[in-house]
Order: C-alpha cells, then sequence, then structure tokens
C-alpha cells in the first residue's frame, strides 16, 4: 500500500479518517455498510458486490470525476468524495420511486412510444434517469501524464500463482520477462521486471515492428498510461466468482466471495454463504463475518462440511435461492429444497455467492481467441494446446484463466518452454474434462423460471435488465446472446458482462430449447475496465509513430 | 431455416435498415412475395454499429430534401412501427476551426435554409454556451440545425422487422447470398446457402458488403467498404444536447439516452496494419485526444466500448439508387456512406419505386448507377462527409 501516512476525505458533509493509498472503500466501509449508490434506471438499493473493480455497486464521484470504483481507487489526502445517482442520499433516494411504479419493469423498447405529444416530455425523464454520475467538473480536467512505453521478449499478464511462477520459470530460462499486475502490493520476483498496480486495458495484435507480436495497453491507479509492446504474451488473469440471478439478487448485502475475501474489511455480520466447495470454505476460514449457515446448490464437499461442523455452522445442500427478503439492506433470504421438502427462511445481513468460478480471459478474447462451450465448468473457456497456446500465435492462457476447475492446467515450465520457442501455431486442443455434473447450472435455472415471481430479477445489475426481459425477447422470436444483448440491454454495462453474460446465457439456453453452445458468445469488445478518455490520450502520440 | 417459397418478386440483399424499409415500402406498394436476405444475426452490420446521426444539413439540395423526409419519418417511428427510437431532436452542430471551415458551413448552411430549413450560424459564445466545458479558442465559429438529432439505431431495425415478419414478408437471417442467375442477360433468380429461388428482382442493399456483393455478380461498382471505428464512454447524467461534428478532422459525438458519450473519428490506417473488425489502440487513443483537446473536463471520464463497421463510400459521395443497366432485374440501394441509417426511410422509397419500374424525383445522372459507367459525366458530389 505504499505509503502509511494519513488521509483525510471529504464524505458529503462528514470527514473520514484513511490511510493513505488504501482503497476508498475500505475507508468509508469502516463506519459501517456503505451504502454508496443507486441502480440505473430503477434506483434501487445498491451495495459492493464484487470487490474487484467491475461492478457498478461502489461508484462515487471523486474530485469531480464520476464513476470512481471506490474498492479499487486510492484514498489520498484531500480527496472529495461525493454520492451519485440518488437524490438526498442513496438510502432515502427520492428517484427510488421508479422502482415501485414500475413493479414489471420498463419496456423501453415498445413503451412510452405515444401519445406524440407527451414523448418528449417522457425522454426528459428517462433521459434524467440514465447515466450514474453527473459530467466530469470542468475543474476535474487533468493534463495527462505522459504514457510509459515498454518493451520485453516475454510479457505476463496477472500475477497470481500462475503468472508468477511463469514468470519465474521465464527468468530461469534467461528471459527478463514483465509481469504486470494489478494489485500494487505483489513481492519482489528474481529476474523478473514487475510491473505492479497497473491494470491492464487492451491487448491488441501488432507490436513495434508492423504486424508481429502484441501491444498491451495498461494503467495505475492514478490514471498514469502504461503501454508494452512484446512478441509473447502469457494471460494469466485469474478467474473470478460468477453472479446468480434470483429475485432480488441485486440486494445490498449479497455479495461474491472475491469481495468477502478481498481483504477491504467490510463488515460482513451475519453471513450465509452459497456454494458446495472449496471456494465455500475459503470464506468460511478467511472471510470477516459470522457465518451461520452454508447453502449449497448441490452437494456439500465433505472437507467444507466437516470445516462447517468444527465451526457450528449449518448445512443446506441441494437448496435454491428464492428470494432476498428486505426492501434496502438484506435481511434474510427465502430457499427452497430441490427436492421439494419445503421452503425457509433464515435471517441474515449477508449472503456471500461461492458457488462457481469463472475464467477471467477477455483480455484473449479481445484479441479473437477461440473459445469453446465447456459443460462441466459452466461456462466458455479458450481452447488451448498442451503448452497452453491459444489459437492466436504468440498468445498463451494459463492457470485459472484458461480454466478455473483445471484439472490438468499446463505446467509452468512446460508454458514457459514454449513461450521461449517463440509463436508457433497451436497444437491440438486438449480434450475437456468429461463433466462431472453437465447441465448442473441449468436444471438449477430451470426451477428458477418456473418459480412465481413478485419482485424484480435482475439478471443485468449494471444495466438494470430483468429476467422477464429476457423471456420476452425470446417470446417475439430475438434469440442468440448477441441479438438478445442488443434487444435487452443485458451484457453492455460498466461490468463489461462479466457477472450477467455466464447466467443469461444458462437462461437463454433453457428459454430457446437450445443447447448454451448454440446461444454463443459475444464479441469482446476492449476496453476491458472503463479507462480514462485522458489515459488513451497519452497514448497518442507514440502511435501516431505508426503502429497500430 | 429453409425459405418459406422457390419464387419471389423480390429478394433483397442485406437486413439492415435500408433493405428493411424497402422491403416496407415495396410491401405497402403492393410489390409481391418478398424476401429479405441476410447473413448474419439483426443488426450486425453497419445498422448495428453506427452513431444514431439524423441530420438535414448537407450540401446537395435532393439529399436535405431525402433528409428532411427522414426526420419526420423517424418522428412518426413509434406510432407506425411499435417501437420506441427515441428520436431526439437536440441539433447538429457542426464546428469551423478556421476561416476555409467556416466559409464551408455557410455555404452549406446558405443551401439548407434556401430549402426552407431554420439552420443558424453561430459564433464561439453561441458554440460554447451549446457545449458545456468547451476548450477557449477552440472554435472559430459553426453551423447548427435544431431538428436534426439521433435515433436509437437497434429499435428501428427490430421495429420493422416485427412489422414485415406480421405483414408476411420473410426475413431468412443466417442466409448467405452467393449471387445471382442470369438468363438472357437479366436475374431470373438468387443463389442463397438455402437455395435458389427465382426472383425477378434482387436489390442490392448489403451495406459495406455492397460492393463486394455487385462484383460477386459480375458487375464491377466503384463502392469502397472503408472500416470506421466508434467508442462509447461511461453514462453520465445528460449535458450535452446536439450531436456534435467538427468540420477539420470529422470528430462526431453526441450523448445517447443512455448517458453514454457515442462518437468516432476517422483514423488512417497504414494498408494491412488492421485485419476485419476489430478495434485498434490508435484510434481510441485519437478518439480520446480529440474529444479531451475539445472537452477538457472529460479527461477523467472512462471509455467503456469500441466497435468498428464499415461505410459503403462512392467516389462523389452519394448513394447508388436505381436499376443497373447493365443487369435488369439487379436493383442498387447502397453507396450510402456512413449515413445509411439517416437517409434509410425517405431513400428506400425510391428504391422500391425503382424496383416496380414507378417514376421517381431523384435525378438519375444524381443518384443512378450509370453515372460511375464510362464517359458518364459527373453531375453533382456530395463532399459533407462528417459525422
Amino acid at each position: 500500500m505504499g505509503s502509511t501516512g494519513r488521509a483525510r476525505l471529504r464524505l458529503g458533509r462528514s470527514e473520514v479518517e484513511a490511510t493513505d493509498g488504501e482503497p476508498l472503500l475500505a475507508a468509508v466501509g469502516r463506519r459501517g455498510w456503505p451504502s454508496l449508490v443507486r441502480s440505473v434506471r430503477y434506483h434501487r438499493p445498491r451495495g459492493p458486490f464484487c470487490g474487484v473493480g467491475d461492478c457498478t455497486g461502489c461508484l462515487v464521484r471523486v474530485n469531480g470525476v464520476p464513476n470512481q470504483r471506490s474498492c479499487l481507487r486510492p484514498a489520498r489526502d484531500g480527496d472529495v468524495v461525493e454520492l451519485e445517482n440518488s437524490w438526498p442520499s442513496p438510502r432515502l433516494d427520492v428517484y427510488g420511486v421508479a422502482d415501485l411504479l414500475l413493479p414489471h419493469g420498463l419496456d423501453t423498447v415498445h413503451g412510452l412510444r405515444r401519445p406524440a405529444v407527451l414523448r418528449s416530455a417522457y425522454q426528459r425523464v428517462v433521459r434524467r434517469l440514465a447515466g450514474f454520475g453527473a459530467a466530469p467538473d470542468p475543474g476535474s480536467a487533468r493534463p495527462p501524464a505522459p504514457a510509459r512505453w515498454l518493451r520485453t521478449d516475454a510479457l505476463v499478464v496477472g500475477g497470481g500463482r500462475s503468472g508468477r511462477a511463469i514468470a519465474g520459470e521465464l527468468a530461469s530460462a534467461g528471459r527478463r520477462p514483465l509481469l504486470v499486475e494489478r494489485r500494487a502490493d505483489g513481492a519482489p520476483l528474481g529476474g523478473v521486471e514487475l510491473l505492479a498496480g497497473v491494470t491492464a486495458t487492451m491487448l491488441a495484435a501488432g507490436g513495434a515492428e508492423g504486424d508481429a507480436g502484441f501491444t498491451l495497453l495498461g494503467f495505475t491507479a492514478d490514471g498514469a498510461g502504461v503501454a508494452v509492446r512484446s512478441p509473447t504474451v502469457v494471460v494469466a488473469t485469474g478467474a473470478y466468482d460468477a453472479g446468480l440471478a434470483f429475485e432480488g439478487s441485486d440486494r445490498p448485502g449479497i455479495v461474491t466471495a472475491d469481495l468477502a475475501l478481498s481483504g477491504l474489511g467490510l463488515a460482513l455480520g451475519t453471513t450465509v454463504v452459497f456454494g458446495g466447495g472449496e471456494r465455500a470454505r475459503a470464506v468460511l476460514e478467511r472471510a470477516p463475518g459470522e457465518v451461520e449457515a452454508v447453502v449449497a446448490p448441490g452437494e456439500i464437499r465433505p472437507e467444507l462440511a466437516r470445516s462447517a461442523a468444527e465451526r457450528g455452522i449449518d448445512l443446506f445442500p441441494r437448496t435454491r435461492l428464492v428470494r432476498a427478503i428486505g426492501r434496502g439492506h438484506l435481511r434474510g433470504v427465502e430457499l427452497a429444497r430441490r427436492d421439494g421438502a419445503g421452503r425457509f427462511r433464515l435471517a441474515t445481513r449477508s449472503l456471500v455467492l461461492a458457488h462457481r468460478r469463472l475464467p477471467n480471459a477477455q483480455l484473449a478474447y479481445q484479441l479473437g481467441a477461440e473459445r469453446a462451450w465447456d459443460a462441466g465448468a459452466g461456462a466458455f473457456v479458450p481452447v488451448l494446446d498442451a503448452e497452453g497456446r491459444s489459437s492466436v500465435p504468440g498468445l498463451f492462457v494459463v492457470g485459472s484463466a484458461a480454466d478455473p476447475g483445471a484439472t490438468q492446467p499446463a505446467a509452468p515450465a512446460t508454458v514457459a518452454r514454449a513461450v521461449v520457442s517463440g509463436p508457433s501455431p497451436r497444437g491440438p486442443p486438449v480434450p475437456r474434462a468429461p463433466a462431472s455434473r453437465p447441465g448442473e447450472l441449468a436444471s438449477y435455472y430451470r426451477e428458477t423460471l418456473a418459480e412465481a415471481r413478485h419482485g424484480k430479477t435482475v439478471v443485468c445489475p449494471c444495466e438494470d435488465v430483468l429476467l422477464t426481459e429476457l423471456e420476452e425477447a425470446v417470446r417475439r422470436g430475438y434469440r442468440g446472446l448477441e441479438v438478445v444483448k442488443r434487444y435487452t440491454g443485458v451484457g453492455t454495462g460498466l461490468c463489461q458482462g462479466r457477472y450477467c453474460l455466464p447466467e443469461a446465457l444458462v437462461v437463454l439456453s433453457l428459454l430457446e430449447r437450445r443447447d448454451a453452445s448454440e446461444v454463443g458468445t459475444i464479441t469482446q469488445r476492449p476496453p476491458l475496465v472503463p479507462t480514462p478518455l485522458g489515459t488513451l490520450a497519452a497514448f497518442a502520440p507514440e502511435l501516431d509513430a505508426g503502429s497500430p | 431455416m429453409a425459405l418459406a417459397r422457390s419464387e419471389y418478386r423480390v429478394a433483397i440483399v442485406g437486413g439492415g435498415i435500408v433493405g428493411l424499409y424497402t422491403a416496407y415500402h415495396l410491401h405497402r406498394a403492393g410489390a409481391g412475395p418478398i424476401v429479405v436476405l441476410d447473413r448474419g444475426f439483426l443488426s450486425s452490420g453497419g445498422s448495428g454499429r453506427n452513431g444514431g446521426g439524423v441530420r438535414q444539413q448537407w450540401e446537395t439540395r435532393s439529399t436535405i430534401r431525402l433528409a428532411r423526409e427522414a426526420v419526420a419519418a423517424y418522428r412518426r417511428f413509434g406510432g407506425e412501427f411499435g417501437t420506441n427510437v427515441w428520436f431526439r431532436q437536440g441539433g447538429y452542430l457542426f464546428l469551423a476551426e478556421n476561416a476555409a471551415e467556416l466559409a464551408r458551413l455557410r455555404s452549406v448552411h446558405d443551401v439548407v435554409v434556401s430549402e426552407g430549413l431554420p439552420s443558424r450560424m453561430l459564433d464561439p459564445e453561441e458554440v460554447a454556451a451549446r457545449i458545456d466545458g468547451l476548450a477557449p479558442g477552440a472554435v472559430l465559429g459553426g453551423s447548427f440545425l435544431r431538428s436534426d438529432g439521433t435515433v436509437y439505431p437497434f429499435p428501428a431495425v427490430w421495429g420493422l422487422y416485427d412489422w414485415l415478419r406480421e405483414a408476411g414478408v420473410e426475413v431468412s437471417l443466417g442466409n448467405e447470398v452467393a449471387g445471382v442467375r442470369a438468363e438472357g442477360g437479366r436475374v431470373v433468380a438468387v443463389r442463397t446457402s438455402q437455395g435458389e429461388p427465382r426472383c425477378t428482382t434482387v436489390v442490392d442493399a448489403a451495406g459495406g458488403w455492397s460492393g463486394e456483393f455487385a462484383r460477386r455478380c459480375g458487375l464491377e461498382v466503384p463502392n469502397i467498404a472503408s472500416r470506421h471505428e466508434i467508442l462509447a464512454t461511461e453514462p453520465m447524467k445528460p449535458f450535452l444536447d446536439p450531436m456534435v461534428v467538427r468540420a477539420s478532422d470529422g470528430l462526431y459525438f453526441s450523448q445517447t439516452m443512455r448517458g453514454e458519450l457515442v462518437g468516432g473519428l476517422t483514423v488512417p490506417h497504414p494498408p494491412g496494419t488492421v485485419r476485419g473488425v476489430p478495434s485498434s489502440p490508435r484510434f481510441l487513443a485519437s478518439m480520446a485526444r480529440a474529444l479531451v483537446g475539445l472537452l477538457p473536463r472529460l479527461s477523467g471520464l472512462g471509455v467503456l466500448r469500441a466497435w468498428a463497421g464499415f461505410y459503403d463510400d462512392t467516389p462523389d459521395g452519394l448513394p447508388v439508387i436505381g436499376e443497373d443497366p447493365r443487369l435488369p432485374g439487379f436493383v442498387h440501394a447502397n453507396g450510402f456512406g456512413g449515413h445509411g441509417f439517416m437517409l434509410a426511410p425517405s431513400a428506400s422509397r425510391r428504391v422500391a419505386q425503382a424496383v416496380l419500374g414507378e417514376a421517381s424525383d431523384l435525378d438519375p445522372k444524381e443518384f443512378g448507377p450509370a453515372r460511375f459507367l464510362a464517359n458518364a459525366p459527373a453531375a453533382r458530389a456530395e463532399r459533407l462527409q462528417l459525422g
């Protein structure tokens, strides 16, 4: 975290004490669960959800710049933090009436088009409801810091276990690899040039010498651009915890295991953990909060059951989340036994989703790396050979970015040897391990879809897209993820579809009655994370010099 | 899905806004069985990749008239087709940075005014009043027409698609057209991946691929597919009403109903450096520099996503509408540059007239395909190919 100096922030009318450089959210969260923002369309209460900079649950305005992810933004002395998209406050937002007035949502495709005399009035209202923060203050303009341009013979993106292992192997093989890592506090690694605190946002074909190689664009927490050119790139960007769509699943207090384990220190309070495997066990053993129950969609693994028993935690295997209870912050969950043996409620302040990990290989997909449906993972995964080569020569994907449940991931030394030998076409793809429980998620969502729903089920929290909108799109004959994405807006929000598209895919495969692999993927559009215009502008002079 | 019939009156190649609107006008005129063919999904081409601008400020009177009619059509769209295109008339604001550009805007303004539209020339203060946070000294002046605006493109495509299906017009998606079959020198059938139905007319409304399709049918045409990129920022509360277009470099941007700033800029790429339609770092950086240069307050605003598409450019900047004299039965509905969406409602009506052999108000010397054939004198050109 760099300096340990103190920082004083202004939050609305109050002052908040922080450690210089710690995430704003950690500082704000010390005063209680942070209610910072309302949702975009219906002004539903929202809270921090992902803890890794992707969701819209912790957006704040900092020093006049809107939509800053407070879970990532380092606190600096004198920061002025304002809340967005609510009046007078996120807890008592008058625009929240939109949620009550539109219990079934607003059909923006077919609604509000007549009478013509009222149309411009509707448009003004809808336009005001859109967006999160107000446009940046004119005084917030900063001349962009010049971008740094670096060059390496082997670039590794992602400083988790796999990324570090491969970087280490590459160093042993006589290369001087460059390791780009989002976290700012990674330990140095012998022989490796470590670029810590840099978020990768775009990977493009074309390096310094015309067509060959790659250019990676990234930026620091303070918005300074960093570009790296390399003939080979190893994507080791890890995995993330998936969302889940059920009635009220967007309520504050419902978080991913990523957030629970993030070290942000948010007070979870009484907690229900959803998931039956390793990830749920990690939450039990490492996350703050008093876990009172483990609920799993399927069986509960023995190690998790033992760990829960030692802590006196109740276990509810083969149980489905029916709905979140509570109008504002979560107060409890309604559950249903999947064998039909009845329903019950648990009172809880937090629900931690730890049921499924998804590969974070979007950077490779920006380059069009081939992906294939994996029924076991219930997700699309990159198609790789035994040495980790993707379909794009020179581009490798390793570790849990390749497959979060990898049975036999390519060993770091093997990948490093392949990287050193230079770009070459992919060998035969590694066959996928047979799915242990194929279609498990599909059968889960089949029950969700059959459920009589009373409140909103938000599939895409960034854009407030409802499950009923997916159903309506399919009913009208719009099929496939690319088409339904455009029709409903699912996946077009700030998280770039990370939390909604995997769920929408399974739901659509049920609604369209065809395999998820046929419902398809969407084109991965850059940037990977919202990237400031000023940061991008600083890359222009070098790019003008002739590279793509 | 297999085609429903083995014979159609008209086969329209391209299920974008131009093809769908042409089918609509033809159906209303009672043209007989029509099929619209598209190799992709709905809105996979330019109709799903454009910035939604609809303007009436042009150099040529014929284009101004087409655009005026299109504005009226988009105003009526919701009532007629059942979907909300969010047509918002926030105006189009052209910016000039030097005297030559200002003179050019003024000459366009004079034509626009003489066509009865209340376009206005603005001084720098009036421009700044419409763009909150404009960099001091960034412009010398501008021209503005309030009734220009923006639509949200997708619902227009869906509304037409739904209307056509309800009317019984076949729209065949995921169906690639290989070419046409000609007998006795005229079109008799269309060769699709789902069979080869007979038809008397094929309409080339393939947007960025229309030149390629015409050439596949043996017709040399000057259409060039040019790749353009576009980006969208994070959504914000409304702060900008007009579509802004800079005369010098074609920078354009507007704030959509969703609050995103959407815009593009023409960035010349060295040949061979970019394949297909992925976004390029060079575009993102150039566009960001242009935006921040004009509106410094945006420097901290995040770019959300970027994409690319193809313009269908012609040498004189005017669309190609009419039957090809070299191949009777082959009707052009293409060459719209980057402006197919804004002219489609009205231009497609003239396409339908060409299909039905009816007279239209378009001058064939200006819009007909024969203008590009050897020795044909150039009639006019539309050079306001911006935004």
